[in-house]
């Protein structure tokens, strides 16, 4: 059984006004690892906080078995990170950039680096000043992919870049985990793309994980349900069961499969039940909806 | 990690198409054996390629792959690969044949459902047999 690439347990961070955790959460070794959540769920208080920036309260974050804080060494140099900063100026042109890069990284691979450029469309002489936000990006993911991490952790990696520029860091990202060690943890809500690319999907909301596991597993477990029930019929609350619209006695809920939901419905008044599949936006949209409304 | 184009062994994979991503790589498959273009005995990708060549992810190729060994189409062997079984033709041939079946029941209800009695529905796959329709 091959270690984690990832493994929080029991994180907890609390801010004046938000409160990170306890979160566990769990990133298999070679996956492509989806992080989703609604805008200030703690995606990006969970990331920082494994690469050290910021200290949590309580819980423990190991990353291919290392300690985020007693090896905090050994974890960064196996570890890389892409983050919205893209500020790349004050090294003038992409080669200057690579160069000052490079150095500090002893496992620097240059013929994957110089493959990368081809594939991202960047030439040496590119001057920074005059790069698009796409090439920027491109460059960020190559600098972190060219050092050969075993774990790359990208937070909103692919917010504004266009199709093409999307598909060309997906097809990199892929080839990045293809031999089965390496490991990208990618936050974004690009989640037509995370279903497609992700093997792995975790998805948290007000600072705790609602649910994780492998996409098509998540994914396949809830339908779309439609159903009628008689006039003035109200159903009580019940877990797995989230009421996306009502109109009289014709309902819309998202059905969680797995708690044997459907039965329920059955034996509450609910008639005529038809199940859709449902994509992880259909899924996302409905869970984060429900926890507005407790 | 080679950056080697590899031949294309199936087409696109998209979420506009009917079926899950899965479900489309293995009709895909099932395709490519019945038609005779992946014979028995042919290697298939490591789903890792394949998850690169179609860009899906690495999850819904293994069980696109676990779905085809299960119907006996593909086997796999530790530490060598994976390919197409001796029967693999028949079985993809056999699976065709049924999902037709499927259609045509779905077709013939439909047909029902819009008031055309037995024999009309024959005629009409009669001449849709022939290309007139």
């Amino acid at each position: 059984m091959k270690a984690n690439a990832i493994e929080i347990r029991g994180l907890t961070k609390h801010f004046p006004t938000f409160t990170l955790g306890p979160l566990d959460l769990t990133v298999p070794r070679g996956a492509i690892y989806g992080f989703i959540g609604p805008n200030g769920a703690g995606k990006t208080t969970t990331i920082d906080l494994i690469f050290g920036m910021g200290r949590n309260d309580s819980g423990e974050i190991r990353v291919l078995g290392y300690d985020h804080r007693a090896s905090e060494v050994d974890l960064k140099r196996r570890a890389a990170y892409v983050g919205p900063d893209l500020n790349f100026q004050v090294w003038g042109t992409v080669v200057r950039t690579v160069r000052f890069v490079r150095g500090f990284y002893p496992d620097w691979d240059n013929d994957y680096c110089v493959r990368l450029m081809k594939a991202f469309r960047l030439s040496s002489a590119d001057k920074i000043a005059t790069l698009s936000f796409g090439a920027r990006t491109k460059l960020s993911l190559l600098l972190a992919l060219a050092r050969r991490p075993q774990v790359l952790i990208l937070d909103e990696p692919t917010t504004g870049l266009d199709a093409v520029t999307k598909q060309e860091v997906f097809s990199e990202l892929l080839k990045a985990v293809e031999d089965g060690e390496r490991t990208v943890l990618i936050s974004s809500h690009g989640l037509s793309d995370i279903e497609r690319f992700a093997d792995h999907v975790g998805m948290i909301k007000d600072g705790k994980l609602l649910l994780e596991g492998r996409m098509d597993e998540v994914v396949d477990r809830f339908r779309m349900a439609e159903f009628f029930t008689d006039n003035g019929v109200e159903l009580p609350h019940h877990e797995g069961l989230i009421i996306v619209r009502r109109e009289q006695n014709r309902w819309h809920a998202l059905l969680d499969q797995k708690l044997g939901v459907h039965d329920w419905l059955r034996e509450h008044g609910g008639k005529q039940i038809s199940l859709t599949r449902v994509t992880l936006e259909d899924m996302f949209v409905a869970l984060v909806k429900e926890e507005e409304a407790v | 990690m080679s950056s080697e184009p590899r031949p294309l062994l199936i087409g696109p994979i998209s979420p506009a198409a009917d079926g899950a991503l899965y479900q489309q790589i293995v009709d895909r498959l099932k395709r490519e054996i019945s038609e005779g273009r992946l014979k028995p005995g042919a290697p298939l990708p490591s789903f890792r390629q394949l998850a690169e060549d179609v860009l899906v992810s690495v999850i819904t190729v293994k069980r696109a792959y676990e779905e085809l060994e299960r119907e006996g189409i593909i086997y796999r062997r530790q530490g060598l690969g994976t390919f197409v079984s001796e029967h693999g033709h028949n079985r993809s041939c056999e699976a065709k044949l049924k999902a037709a079946e499927d259609l045509l029941r779905a077709g013939f209800r439909e047909a029902a459902e819009a008031g055309l009695k037995p024999q009309e529905i024959l005629d009409l796959a009669r001449e849709i047999a022939k290309g007139r329709k």
